[in-house]
This record gives structure tokens, sequence and C-alpha cells, in this order.
């Protein structure tokens, strides 16, 4: 039975990509399914970094299209969770190093064992890109509620769409409630009234994210986080479970009581 | 009939011209090659012939339709008079208007422009032009969806919007000034009208939706409700 292929992918950088896959790819870990994720921003590798794996890497994605290793070789499992792996890119190689159909018949093969398979895609829309996009069948763009993410996600949508890819979905990701309702940030309506994709979660906006990145430790892992539970959200929508969106009104009561426990 | 049947790409005679139908499970490059040595064969006979492509059973990405409208119309010196793309999209073809990035049209006397707007099909786009399309008409066009910001919708006549005009939108793109924009709402990034441009009033805060039209008067363009 083949596994999914899915590309997070944004147009803009610094959206929160790599965030997501790292917190998407343990979710679905956490959810007893295998996962491997593979980092396609060759040349600016930071998947295992948010990982905190980037000690182990030996061989690369290059290595594999290469024919240097086998892909067993480079796929270097999580440190908690045995059925999550990642597949790293090389750091002192450029973007045309892989060609679209080298990571097509990758993804295939991937697809065969796994159970997800979850692609790391680079800004831009050049040849980066295109190779991490050539493998998947579904897309998740990330956009944060600003109106310069919010035009490169059209964009990446419309080039999605004419590359035949039709299961597209968005993820607002660093939404400010309180931002939304004094009226100073566009609200997750606006951005989807203009997208015009199904949405598939609203991140707030946190500081627990810079710290787990920091730490190499993904925020699933971390139960009080309010962006953690966003996350554990998407992937549960993933899966086919309907969950309700995470309320917009803010940290409810019982919330910030549990938060306190947590913590 | 079964070398036909074999072959990456099926040509059919049809009352008034041909109809090529690329296999589902042929490669692109199988079908330009076929394509171009059959047609290179057989030169003079497909010649100014009338042509439908019809991708429905094998959809092709923009930059392979665009590769191959350009070895159709410019290398064989076929006609190509319409892209079937699903049940419900395709384009009319007249004139090359696939054209993704082609400079704009050059100016012509608006008389003669307006006689040229009858005898061209109008352009219709059934679906929502997305930031970095560019949609080029030598006719109306007429917009099922929005217009996104990024985005530019060009046409020698009118355009007529049924959805968000947020884009930018360029009517009577020859010189005709009597060319008009229609949309359920238009906050433009910008909005041309034959060599008049206007962008909208700043802090004005977009309305409900409702039906606008913009048009010249008195060599301004003004944004009318409807």
């Amino acid at each position: 039975m083949a596994g999914k292929t899915l590309v997070v992918t944004s147009g803009k950088g610094g959206v929160g990509k790599t965030t997501t896959v790292a917190n998407i790819g343990t979710v679905l870990a956490k959810r007893k399914k295998s996962v491997v994720m593979i980092d396609a921003d060759i040349g600016l590798r930071n998947l295992d970094v948010v990982m905190g794996l980037e000690n182990r890497i030996v061989y690369n994605l290059v290595d594999i299209v290469e024919g240097k290793c086998r892909k067993e070789q480079a796929m270097i499992r999580d440190r908690k969770l045995n059925n999550l792996y990642i597949i790293p890119s090389a750091q002192t190689r450029d973007k045309d190093s892989v060609q679209p159909e080298q990571m097509k018949d990758l993804c295939c093969e991937l697809a065969e064992e796994f159970d997800y398979v979850i692609i790391d895609c680079p800004a831009g829309i050049e040849q980066g890109f295109r190779n991490a996009v050539a493998g998947a069948e579904v897309a998740i763009v990330i956009t944060t509620p600003e109106v310069s993410a919010i035009r490169d996600a059209d964009r990446v949508i419309g080039l999605l769409e004419a590359g035949l890819l039709r299961d597209i979905h968005l993820i607002v990701n660093r939404l400010n409630h309180r931002m939304v309702k004094k009226g100073d940030m566009m609200s997750t309506t606006d951005i989807v009234s203009l997208l015009a994709v199904p949405l598939l979660g609203v991140v707030p906006e946190s500081e627990d994210v810079v710290v787990s990145t920091n730490r190499g430790i993904p925020l699933v892992h971390d139960k009080g986080s309010r962006a953690g539970l966003a996350f554990r959200n998407i992937g549960g929508r993933l899966c086919g479970e309907s969950i309700p969106l995470e309320e917009d009104a803010g940290e409810k009561f019982l919330d910030r009581m549990k938060r306190l426990i947590w913590s | 009939m079964t070398s036909n049947n074999l072959a990456p790409i099926q040509i059919k005679a049809k009352r008034n011209g041909f109809l090529l139908m690329p296999d589902p499970e042929a490669s692109f490059d199988s079908v330009m090659e076929y394509l171009n040595q059959h047609l290179k064969e057989s030169q003079d006979f497909f010649k100014r012939s009338e042509m439908t492509l019809d991708l429905r059973a094998r959809p092709l990405r923009t930059d392979e339709i665009s590769a191959l409208h350009s070895l159709l119309v410019e290398k064989a010196q076929v006609k190509l008079v319409e892209v079937k793309l699903t049940e419900t999209l395709s384009f009319v073809v007249d004139r090359p208007l696939i054209q993704q990035q082609s400079p704009p049209p050059s100016s012509v006397p608006s008389r003669q422009a307006t006689s040229a707007r009858i005898t061209v099909s109008p352009l219709i786009v059934r679906n929502t032009c997305r930031s970095g399309t560019r949609i080029e008409s030598q006719a109306d066009c007429v917009v099922l969806g929005d217009v996104n910001p990024g985005a530019e919708v060009v046409a020698v006549g009118d355009i007529i919007i049924f959805g968000n005009l947020r884009g930018i939108a360029h009517a009577g793109a020859d010189g005709d000034r009597s060319a008009r924009i229609w949309a359920l709402s238009i906050e433009p990034s910008q909005i041309r009208i034959a060599d008049l441009v206007a962008v909208p009033p700043k802090g004005s805060k977009p309305a409900a939706k409702r039906f606008e039209i913009a048009e010249v008067q008195k060599d301004m363009i003004e944004v009318i409700l409807l």
C-alpha cells in the first residue's frame, strides 16, 4: 500500500515551512504512522537542526540521487520516535545537483515503504521548488497574515495548479489573535477568501516556537504549548479526523488553567 | 488502424478539421516527436487546416501546451482553433491567445480596433487568476472568478469579472477609450483603460459586494456603482 507524499511550500521564506514539516512529521509519527521527511532545500540545510539531528549526518539527499549510497544509509532515525526518519539535504551543493525526475523516483520508492513522505520545499519558485514539488501528490501551502506572504502563496498555488497538483491545503502560521481583534492584522477569513483553498489549520504566534527550534525538539512534544496543540490538530486532520478549528477568541479560562498546571 | 492506435497522439478527421488527442499513457516528449515527424511528412496536407486539441484524457502543463502550440502554429502553420482542457474549461483560439508573456499589442487606431473586436470571440477564463498570471485577449475578456493581486488581465475590448478585481486590469488596450471594466467589486492595485491609468483613492475601505463599472468620463477613469 503506497503512502501519501506531501510537500510543504510557501514561496516566501521565513514563514515556517521547516518548523511545520518537523512538527507535522512528528505528530504523524506519534500517531503510529511511519514517516520520512526530506529536506529539499539543498545548500541551505536546516531541517536536521530543527529536529536536533545535525551531528548524525553522514550521507545526504544528493548522495542518494548520485548513487553514492543506498537511501537507507542516508535516512536518520529520530531520537524519540523510531518510526520517524529524515533525509537531510547537502549543505555544500546547490539546487541543480538534483533533477525533478530523480526526486519523483525517490518519492515513489519511499512512498512504497512509508505511510507519509513529507518534503520540505525551499523558498522561491525556481529549480528547488520544481524539484520539491515533482514527486508530491498533496501540497500544504504555508502563509503568515502578511500581504507579502499571501501574495507569494497565491503565486505558488497558481504554479501548483498549473503543474496539475490539485490537492492543495492552507496553513496560516503566526496568527496573533489580539492583533486581529484590534483590526491590525488580516484575519483567517480574509486570507482564505483571497486564496480560495481549504484551510487545514491556524497556528498562533508563540515564543515556544523559537525555544523548541533552538533546542532541536519539535513543539508537539510540549503538551502545554498552544502552537503545539495547533500542529497536533493539523496532524489529526491529515489523518482524516474532523477536528474543529481552534478557538479564535484567544485562550479560554480552562486552557489557561491547564497551561499553569503543565508548566 | 492498428498503427494509429499505438501512436502517442491520435489525429482524427472531423467535419471541419482535425482533432488531436494525446494518448493518456504517452510521454510528452514522444507526443512532440511523433507530431513533429508526422506534420513534416505531410506538411502540405495539414497546412492551414483547422485543428482542435483535446486534452481531456491527457492533461498537459501550461509550458507543454505552449510548446505544442508553437509547434503546430509556427512550424506546421496549422490553425489551432480550440484547446479543450477539461469538460468545463476550453479555450477558443482564433489568434495566438495562449501566449502568457507576449508584449502588449501595439497601438492601432480605435475605430479599427472596435471592428476587429466584433470578429474575434471573447476569451473566457473559468478560474481565479492568481498572482503571476497574465491573461491577454484580442477581444473582450470574461473572468469567472477573482483577479487576485499580482495578476494582470489585458483586453482589447471590455473586461468582465464575475468576482473581485484586486489585481491589474487593462481594458481597451489598443487605445479604445470606450472600453469598460465590469466587476462584482473593484478594489484593484491599478486599473487602466486605453492610455489612462488610475489607482483607487487611499484609505478607502472596501465596501460590501456590489456590481461596479469602471469607465472613462471626461478623460478620467471613474468607478461607478450599478
